[in-house]
């Protein structure tokens, strides 16, 4: 439905995006997973016609969308990370003058505002003011103004930042809502590797502006099949400790965790003896020893070593 | 391009105040400058230190008197002096026979309209005294008044053609002023919605929406015109049919200026936005620079008082001088549309121009 080719964005001479080649196809919920700054949003904004890219193509149906944008906006309902509404109006008027935007006629719109009104869980409070509204409130208004014209394809740039648990999961179950009953193709892009896993087929990660790997859950996972992710406890940590399980050949990455350290390491390693010699040799106590399933995290930390909230 | 103007008016109908507070104050400001702008009349207090101090009060004080300008008041001389001294009067003169002296504190800028007043009274006496010889003085004073009141000599003054000539008001002018200044804040901050909507992601939001460019930035900027136009006849209707000031015969002009001035105030305001990368920055730049122009203008001073070149040069780059010109040729002489042409022209070219820079600059900016 939706592919990307070679899709790159140049700032000032810094590669923004840099070659990257995504594809949706009808009905796919896809995530587009990497910290801040990976290129998440460039690319968003490239696929939705709003920035030109540098080079590349963004194909809609085998047809370019660079040259002539007006096919992709017709089926595209964009959800921007910022909240991008009218705080002085209300839910209701806010919507209103979205769905006149989008030309929906005027004896359909009524009822499209109740109905998104109501998958986002609004429709009581429609007529308040969208700034006496929390957080969670208004990125849902935000999510259902991009929805009002019914679009094919659903693009979201992080619409869970900054909000309450409940919001979340309302936003959550509508998005899969949308996608799993009316067929709605959804691209989410986040930082959050849950909401990602929880919410889409098939995942991009992206870092510093290239897609570092792709495919499903699994697929991801299997790139740690040769490894063993654990976990440590400790009474405290030290650089001199960490310098020292780094040291020790199977060990493929060290990472700091609140509690303690994380280790990725050659699958069936013998680790603990030479952790416990370790943590004794810097009398740092060692308190909990814990083999995890390896998680999408996981695979974002073995392949950029760093974390997704970096 | 309704949508968006009709969600500029939504936003403006919930919170109104700005537009009102506004529009109040181009007409608290106009009240309160005319009333001001009507010099009071100077009061001077008069004694005599001469022993026969009576008598040459009785002599001046009617004389003096005879003029509407200043007002002369017989006082006691420690009460003059000690009221010269702590500043309750600024003037006082000490009367002789024939002469006269100034008491002050300070070199006052009226002293020498007064002094000039006085000594032509003093001169003048002093010529019918001299011609009355065996004459009694009311006599020659009787005939020297009805002598000139029909003199062998007549000037008769007319204006450029042939009417009579309008006196200036200066109450009006301010009038038209500050109308005018007042909507350049209104229609500024409404053109500012363009910034906003850039900056909250609702620009973008349209962008992907059916609607065109060319509509969202109509909608913008024709919701901006229309609050800016309405304020500044509503302004006008009320001084006009309300307050029955004089503003000329022809109040359909004064609305058609009103309308251009407004155009060209929107893209005025578009061309700063370019300048500019958020509604922040606006508020702070455009009031910033927005009260120089009426006074590179000349806005609260009479006609001809600014002669710099380079400064003349200036205010002919703003459209408020134009407006300016063309309201007060229609209100004080009644000029009608060949004559005024001009400065609508240029009002017109300015708004073409800097509207054409103006969303060239925004569109620049989107990275």
């Amino acid at each position: 439905m939706i592919e990307t080719i070679k899709l790159s964005k140049t700032y000032k001479g810094k590669k923004a995006v840099d070659e990257i080649n995504i594809y949706l196809d009808e009905g796919e919920s896809v995530g587009l997973l990497g910290p801040n700054g990976a290129g998440k949003s460039t690319t968003i904004s490239m696929i939705s016609s709003l920035l030109k890219p540098t080079s590349g193509d963004v194909k809609l149906d085998g047809k370019s969308t660079i040259k002539n944008p007006a096919e992709i906006r017709k089926v595209l309902g964009v959800v921007p990370q910022e909240i991008a509404l009218y705080e002085e109006l209300s839910a209701y008027e806010n919507l209103k003058f979205f769905g006149e935007i989008y030309k929906v006629k005027k004896n359909v719109l009524e009822q499209r505002i109740q109905d998104v009104l109501d998958m986002v869980g609004l429709k009581e409070r429609q007529k308040e003011l969208v700034k006496t509204f929390s957080g969670g409130m208004k990125r849902r208004v935000n999510i259902a103004a991009a929805l009002l014209h019914n679009p094919k394809i659903l693009v979201l740039d992080e619409p869970t930042v900054g909000i309450d648990p409940q919001s979340r999961n309302h936003i959550l179950e509508t998005v899969r809502k949308l996608n799993e009953e009316n067929g709605t193709t959804v691209l989410y892009t986040s930082h959050y590797m849950e909401e990602v896993e929880q919410l889409c087929k098939r995942v991009y990660i992206m870092d510093h502006g290239k897609v570092v790997a792709s495919g499903s859950k699994a697929e991801l996972l299997s790139i740690l099949s040769s490894e063993d992710t654990i976990r440590v406890n400790l009474s405290e940590t030290s650089d001199e400790l960490i310098k020292k399980i780094k040291s020790l050949e199977y060990i493929r990455l060290v990472d700091e965790t609140s509690e303690g350290i994380r280790i990725i390491c050659k699958k069936g390693a013998n680790i603990l003896g030479d952790l416990v010699r370790a943590a004794e040799s810097e009398r740092i106590q060692l308190t909990n020893y814990q083999m995890e399933t390896p998680s999408l995290e996981d695979v974002f930390l073995h392949l950029t070593g760093r974390t997704l909230r970096d | 391009m309704f949508p968006v103007f009709k969600s500029q008016w939504r936003k403006d109908k919930r919170k109104p105040l700005m537009v009102i507070l506004f529009l109040v104050g181009s007409i608290a400001l106009t009240l309160i400058f005319t009333s001001s702008n009507m010099v009071p009349q100077t009061t001077v207090a008069i004694f005599s230190s001469e022993t026969n101090s009576s008598e040459i009060m009785d002599k001046w004080e009617p004389l003096l008197n005879r003029n509407e300008s200043f007002n002369f008041v017989i006082a006691d001389e420690e009460t003059a002096r000690t009221d010269v001294a702590e500043g309750r009067r600024d003037i006082a003169i000490n009367l002789k026979e024939h002469d006269y002296r100034f008491i002050t504190a300070y070199d006052i800028p009226t002293l020498p309209l007064i002094d000039q007043y006085v000594q032509k009274v003093f001169v003048e006496e002093a010529q019918i005294e001299a011609a009355a010889g065996s004459q009694g003085i009311d006599q020659i004073r009787n005939d020297v008044e009805s002598y000139l009141e029909n003199p062998p000599f007549q000037i008769q003054t007319e204006s450029l053609n042939g009417g009579e000539v309008s006196n200036y008001d200066m109450g009006i002018q301010l009038l038209f002023g500050f109308t005018l200044f007042m909507a350049m804040f209104t229609i500024g901050f409404k053109v500012n919605g363009v910034l906003s909507d850039k900056v909250s992601g609702v620009w973008n939001r349209m962008i992907l929406s059916p609607v065109s460019k060319t509509g969202m930035y109509t909608g913008h900027l024709l919701y901006s015109f229309v609050i800016g136009f309405v304020q500044i006849a509503v302004v006008l209707v009320i001084f006009q049919y309300v307050m029955n000031y004089d503003l000329g015969n022809n109040f359909f002009i004064l609305l058609v200026i009103a309308a251009i001035y407004a155009l060209s105030i929107v893209s005025m305001a578009m061309l700063i936005t370019g300048f500019v990368k958020t509604p922040e920055q606006f508020y702070m730049i455009y009031p910033s620079v927005v009260p120089i122009i009426p006074v590179i203008s000349g806005v609260y001073m009479p006609p001809g008082t600014i002669s710099n070149a380079v400064l003349l040069f200036i205010a002919d780059l703003f459209p408020l001088t134009h407006a300016m010109e063309a309201m007060i040729n229609v209100a004080f002489y009644h000029e009608g549309w060949n004559e005024i042409a001009l400065p609508l022209v240029l009002m017109l070219l300015i708004g073409v121009i800097c509207m054409g820079v103006g969303i060239n600059l925004v569109e620049r900016r989107k990275g």
